[in-house]
Protein backbone atom coordinates (compact mmCIF):
# COMPACT_ATOMS: atom_id res chain seq x y z
CA UNK A 1 0.00 0.00 0.00
CA UNK A 2 1.55 3.08 -0.69
CA UNK A 3 1.22 6.49 0.76
CA UNK A 4 -1.96 7.92 -1.10
CA UNK A 5 -3.47 4.72 -0.89
CA UNK A 6 -3.03 4.43 2.93
CA UNK A 7 -4.42 8.10 3.32
CA UNK A 8 -6.83 7.63 1.62
CA UNK A 9 -8.25 4.29 3.36
CA UNK A 10 -7.51 6.09 6.78
CA UNK A 11 -9.46 8.69 5.52
CA UNK A 12 -12.33 6.23 5.32
CA UNK A 13 -12.02 5.10 8.88
CA UNK A 14 -10.03 1.68 7.45
CA UNK A 15 -8.99 -0.30 11.00
CA UNK A 16 -6.11 -2.07 8.71
CA UNK A 17 -4.84 0.97 7.18
CA UNK A 18 -4.28 2.87 11.12
CA UNK A 19 -2.90 -0.82 12.29
CA UNK A 20 -0.33 -0.15 9.45
CA UNK A 21 0.41 2.94 10.53
CA UNK A 22 1.09 2.35 13.88
CA UNK A 23 2.73 -0.61 13.10
CA UNK A 24 5.30 1.02 10.81
CA UNK A 25 6.02 4.76 12.47
CA UNK A 26 5.43 3.34 15.86
CA UNK A 27 9.30 3.18 16.68
CA UNK A 28 9.88 6.63 15.45
CA UNK A 29 7.41 8.69 16.81
CA UNK A 30 8.29 6.95 20.60
CA UNK A 31 12.40 7.09 19.96
CA UNK A 32 11.37 11.18 19.04
CA UNK A 33 9.52 11.49 21.83
CA UNK A 34 11.86 9.89 24.12
CA UNK A 35 14.63 11.73 22.98
CA UNK A 36 12.89 14.96 23.35
CA UNK A 37 10.83 14.42 26.99
CA UNK A 38 13.88 11.84 28.15
CA UNK A 39 11.47 9.55 30.16
CA UNK A 40 10.24 6.38 28.88
CA UNK A 41 6.90 5.98 30.40
CA UNK A 42 6.16 9.31 29.08
CA UNK A 43 7.55 8.73 25.77
CA UNK A 44 5.09 5.97 25.65
CA UNK A 45 2.19 8.17 26.57
CA UNK A 46 3.31 10.56 24.07
CA UNK A 47 2.96 7.96 21.52
CA UNK A 48 -0.47 7.15 22.18
CA UNK A 49 -1.48 10.78 22.01
CA UNK A 50 -0.40 11.10 19.15
CA UNK A 51 -1.50 8.53 16.89
CA UNK A 52 -5.45 9.31 18.17
CA UNK A 53 -4.31 12.82 17.30
CA UNK A 54 -3.31 10.92 13.57
CA UNK A 55 -6.31 8.84 13.62
CA UNK A 56 -8.88 11.91 14.58
CA UNK A 57 -6.70 14.55 12.44
CA UNK A 58 -6.66 12.27 9.11
CA UNK A 59 -9.42 14.14 7.10
CA UNK A 60 -7.22 17.51 7.43
CA UNK A 61 -4.40 16.30 5.70
CA UNK A 62 -4.07 17.13 2.49
CA UNK A 63 -1.01 14.93 1.44
CA UNK A 64 1.07 17.84 0.73
CA UNK A 65 3.99 16.03 3.44
CA UNK A 66 5.03 12.95 3.68
CA UNK A 67 3.30 10.98 6.25
CA UNK A 68 6.76 10.47 8.68
CA UNK A 69 7.24 14.17 8.26
CA UNK A 70 3.14 15.05 9.52
CA UNK A 71 3.63 12.22 12.36
CA UNK A 72 7.23 13.88 13.33
CA UNK A 73 5.34 17.42 13.39
CA UNK A 74 2.89 15.80 16.05
CA UNK A 75 5.18 14.11 17.83
CA UNK A 76 7.09 17.07 18.20
CA UNK A 77 4.72 19.44 19.48
CA UNK A 78 2.62 16.66 21.69
CA UNK A 79 6.54 16.04 23.54
CA UNK A 80 6.67 19.96 24.12
CA UNK A 81 3.54 20.08 25.64
CA UNK A 82 3.97 17.55 27.81
CA UNK A 83 7.29 19.15 28.50
CA UNK A 84 5.47 22.19 29.35
CA UNK A 85 2.65 20.45 31.21
CA UNK A 86 5.69 18.76 33.90
CA UNK A 87 7.82 21.78 33.93
CA UNK A 88 4.21 23.40 35.30
CA UNK A 89 3.60 20.52 37.75
CA UNK A 90 7.37 20.82 38.68
CA UNK A 91 7.27 24.34 39.68
CA UNK A 92 4.37 23.02 41.96
CA UNK A 93 6.03 20.37 43.59
CA UNK A 94 9.12 23.10 44.64
CA UNK A 95 6.44 25.34 46.20
CA UNK A 96 5.26 21.95 48.09
CA UNK A 97 8.84 21.22 48.97
CA UNK A 98 8.91 24.22 50.85
CA UNK A 99 6.04 23.60 52.62
CA UNK A 100 7.20 20.40 53.97
CA UNK A 101 5.32 17.51 51.61
CA UNK A 102 7.09 17.81 47.99
CA UNK A 103 8.17 14.83 46.17
CA UNK A 104 12.17 14.34 45.82
CA UNK A 105 11.84 12.81 42.42
CA UNK A 106 10.07 16.11 40.85
CA UNK A 107 12.80 18.59 42.15
CA UNK A 108 15.93 16.31 41.61
CA UNK A 109 15.04 13.77 38.41
CA UNK A 110 17.18 11.09 37.83
CA UNK A 111 19.43 11.19 34.86
CA UNK A 112 17.95 9.41 31.50
CA UNK A 113 19.95 6.28 29.65
CA UNK A 114 18.78 5.98 26.26
CA UNK A 115 18.49 2.35 25.25
CA UNK A 116 20.00 2.67 21.82
CA UNK A 117 23.34 3.66 23.35
CA UNK A 118 26.47 1.53 23.14
CA UNK A 119 27.45 -0.15 26.74
CA UNK A 120 30.38 1.25 26.81
CA UNK A 121 29.51 4.70 25.71
CA UNK A 122 26.24 5.03 28.83
CA UNK A 123 27.83 7.15 31.25
CA UNK A 124 29.10 10.17 28.21
CA UNK A 125 25.59 9.64 26.63
CA UNK A 126 24.01 10.38 29.99
CA UNK A 127 26.00 13.45 30.24
CA UNK A 128 25.11 14.62 27.01
CA UNK A 129 21.26 14.11 27.48
CA UNK A 130 21.86 16.24 30.65
CA UNK A 131 23.43 19.13 28.94
CA UNK A 132 20.87 18.38 26.03
CA UNK A 133 17.91 19.88 28.51
CA UNK A 134 19.72 22.90 29.29
CA UNK A 135 20.33 24.20 25.30
CA UNK A 136 17.09 26.53 23.86
CA UNK A 137 14.36 24.26 22.30
CA UNK A 138 14.73 25.13 18.73
CA UNK A 139 18.35 23.74 18.94
CA UNK A 140 17.46 20.70 21.11
CA UNK A 141 14.50 19.42 18.41
CA UNK A 142 17.05 20.01 15.52
CA UNK A 143 19.53 18.13 17.23
CA UNK A 144 17.40 15.15 18.03
CA UNK A 145 15.92 14.57 14.95
CA UNK A 146 19.25 15.29 13.55
CA UNK A 147 20.88 12.62 15.62
CA UNK A 148 19.05 10.21 17.54
CA UNK A 149 16.72 10.02 14.19
CA UNK A 150 19.22 10.31 11.44
CA UNK A 151 17.11 12.52 9.84
CA UNK A 152 19.02 14.87 6.62
CA UNK A 153 19.32 18.34 6.96
CA UNK A 154 16.57 18.93 4.71
CA UNK A 155 14.33 16.20 6.41
CA UNK A 156 15.05 18.51 9.24
CA UNK A 157 14.00 21.74 7.77
CA UNK A 158 10.74 20.19 6.28
CA UNK A 159 9.83 19.06 9.88
CA UNK A 160 10.77 22.27 11.71
CA UNK A 161 8.89 23.79 8.84
CA UNK A 162 12.38 26.36 8.19
CA UNK A 163 14.66 26.48 5.47
CA UNK A 164 18.09 24.85 5.29
CA UNK A 165 19.66 27.70 6.21
CA UNK A 166 18.32 27.93 9.35
CA UNK A 167 18.33 24.30 10.46
CA UNK A 168 22.29 24.09 9.83
CA UNK A 169 22.50 27.02 12.42
CA UNK A 170 20.46 25.65 14.66
CA UNK A 171 22.77 22.40 14.64
CA UNK A 172 26.06 24.27 15.13
CA UNK A 173 24.88 26.56 17.88
CA UNK A 174 23.17 23.30 19.46
CA UNK A 175 26.28 21.75 19.25
CA UNK A 176 28.56 24.76 20.58
CA UNK A 177 25.87 25.24 22.75
CA UNK A 178 26.66 21.35 24.48
CA UNK A 179 30.00 21.45 24.18
CA UNK A 180 29.80 24.71 26.72
CA UNK A 181 27.42 23.16 29.02
CA UNK A 182 29.53 19.78 29.36
CA UNK A 183 32.81 21.47 29.89
CA UNK A 184 30.78 23.46 32.32
CA UNK A 185 29.53 19.98 33.51
CA UNK A 186 33.07 18.56 33.84
CA UNK A 187 34.79 21.48 35.44
CA UNK A 188 32.91 21.37 38.21
CA UNK A 189 33.92 17.78 38.94
CA UNK A 190 37.49 17.09 41.32
CA UNK A 191 38.31 14.21 39.55
CA UNK A 192 36.84 14.29 35.29
CA UNK A 193 37.41 11.24 33.93
CA UNK B 1 46.50 23.65 31.36
CA UNK B 2 46.16 19.11 31.42
CA UNK B 3 43.04 19.78 33.05
CA UNK B 4 41.65 22.26 30.77
CA UNK B 5 42.83 19.88 28.03
CA UNK B 6 41.03 17.07 29.55
CA UNK B 7 38.12 18.32 30.32
CA UNK B 8 37.63 19.66 26.66
CA UNK B 9 38.34 15.68 25.88
CA UNK B 10 35.62 14.76 27.60
CA UNK B 11 33.42 17.09 26.67
CA UNK B 12 34.08 15.68 23.02
CA UNK B 13 33.72 12.35 23.60
CA UNK B 14 30.69 13.16 25.28
CA UNK B 15 29.07 14.67 22.28
CA UNK B 16 30.51 11.89 20.20
CA UNK B 17 28.63 9.20 22.11
CA UNK B 18 25.48 9.31 20.59
CA UNK B 19 27.36 8.54 17.06
CA UNK B 20 25.73 5.31 15.78
CA UNK B 21 23.05 5.00 18.31
CA UNK B 22 19.74 2.69 17.29
CA UNK B 23 16.50 3.52 17.97
CA UNK B 24 14.32 2.88 20.81
CA UNK B 25 11.68 0.67 20.67
CA UNK B 26 8.26 1.10 21.78
CA UNK B 27 6.91 -1.08 23.98
CA UNK B 28 4.78 -4.06 22.95
CA UNK B 29 0.76 -3.90 22.49
CA UNK B 30 1.03 -0.07 21.58
CA UNK B 31 -2.14 -0.44 19.36
CA UNK B 32 -3.83 -2.24 22.05
CA UNK B 33 -3.35 0.41 24.46
CA UNK B 34 -4.55 2.99 21.92
CA UNK B 35 -7.78 1.51 21.16
CA UNK B 36 -8.26 1.72 24.98
CA UNK B 37 -7.24 4.50 25.40
CA UNK B 38 -9.69 5.88 22.69
CA UNK B 39 -12.52 4.22 24.04
CA UNK B 40 -11.89 5.39 27.61
CA UNK B 41 -11.79 9.33 25.79
CA UNK B 42 -15.64 8.45 24.89
CA UNK B 43 -16.53 6.99 27.96
CA UNK B 44 -15.49 9.50 30.04
CA UNK B 45 -17.46 12.22 28.35
CA UNK B 46 -19.90 12.28 31.28
CA UNK B 47 -17.21 11.62 33.72
CA UNK B 48 -15.60 15.12 32.08
CA UNK B 49 -18.78 17.26 32.72
CA UNK B 50 -19.03 15.90 36.34
CA UNK B 51 -15.39 16.84 36.58
CA UNK B 52 -16.06 20.30 35.50
CA UNK B 53 -19.05 21.04 37.18
CA UNK B 54 -17.47 19.98 40.87
CA UNK B 55 -14.38 22.18 40.44
CA UNK B 56 -14.53 24.43 43.19
CA UNK B 57 -14.48 27.69 40.87
CA UNK B 58 -17.41 26.76 38.51
CA UNK B 59 -19.37 24.91 41.83
CA UNK B 60 -18.97 28.46 43.42
CA UNK B 61 -19.58 30.76 40.26
CA UNK B 62 -22.84 28.23 39.90
CA UNK B 63 -23.66 28.99 43.53
CA UNK B 64 -23.29 32.50 43.16
CA UNK B 65 -25.47 32.72 40.06
CA UNK B 66 -28.42 30.70 41.84
CA UNK B 67 -28.15 32.55 45.01
CA UNK B 68 -28.44 36.14 42.41
CA UNK B 69 -31.32 34.91 40.66
CA UNK B 70 -33.35 33.91 43.85
CA UNK B 71 -32.10 37.68 45.32
CA UNK B 72 -33.35 39.32 42.01
CA UNK B 73 -36.79 37.21 41.72
CA UNK B 74 -37.06 38.35 45.55
CA UNK B 75 -36.50 42.07 44.68
CA UNK B 76 -38.49 41.88 41.81
CA UNK B 77 -41.60 40.70 43.67
CA UNK B 78 -41.45 42.95 46.77
CA UNK B 79 -41.61 45.98 44.23
CA UNK B 80 -44.67 44.43 42.45
CA UNK B 81 -46.46 43.60 46.10
CA UNK B 82 -45.81 47.44 47.06
CA UNK B 83 -46.90 48.56 43.82
CA UNK B 84 -50.11 47.10 44.24
CA UNK B 85 -50.89 47.85 47.72
CA UNK B 86 -50.08 51.70 46.73
CA UNK B 87 -52.96 50.67 44.25
CA UNK B 88 -55.24 49.40 46.75
CA UNK B 89 -54.78 52.10 49.55
CA UNK B 90 -55.85 54.90 46.20
CA UNK B 91 -58.33 53.05 44.92
CA UNK B 92 -60.28 52.17 48.50
CA UNK B 93 -61.46 55.70 49.06
CA UNK B 94 -62.38 56.03 45.96
CA UNK B 95 -65.16 53.13 46.30
CA UNK B 96 -65.66 53.77 49.70
CA UNK B 97 -66.48 57.33 48.52
CA UNK B 98 -68.14 56.89 44.97
CA UNK B 99 -65.81 59.37 43.54
CA UNK B 100 -66.76 59.10 39.92
CA UNK B 101 -69.18 61.68 38.68
CA UNK B 102 -71.69 60.76 36.70
CA UNK B 103 -71.95 62.48 33.64
CA UNK B 104 -74.58 63.85 31.13
CA UNK B 105 -74.50 60.59 29.21
CA UNK B 106 -75.68 58.59 32.55
CA UNK B 107 -79.25 60.53 32.14
CA UNK B 108 -79.45 60.27 29.12
CA UNK B 109 -79.28 56.92 28.36
CA UNK B 110 -81.66 55.73 31.01
CA UNK B 111 -83.71 52.59 29.50
CA UNK B 112 -87.55 52.92 29.43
Amino acid sequence: MNQPELIAQLQQGNEQAFTKLVDDWQDMVYNTALGIVQNEEDADDITQEVFIQAYQSISSFKGDAKISTWLYRITVSKALDHEKRKKRKKRFGFVQSLLGSGDEEHIHPVLFNHPGVELEKKEKARELFNALKRIPEKQRIAFTLHKLEGQSYQEVAEIMNTTLYAVESLIGRAKANLKKELIKYYGTLKDPK
Amino acid sequence: MKNIENIHKLAEDALSSIEGIKRATAKPFLLTRIHARMNKQTESLWEKAGWFISRPAVAFAGLCLIILINAAVIVSKNSSAQTSVAEQTTQAPTDEFSYTVATIYDYDNNQP
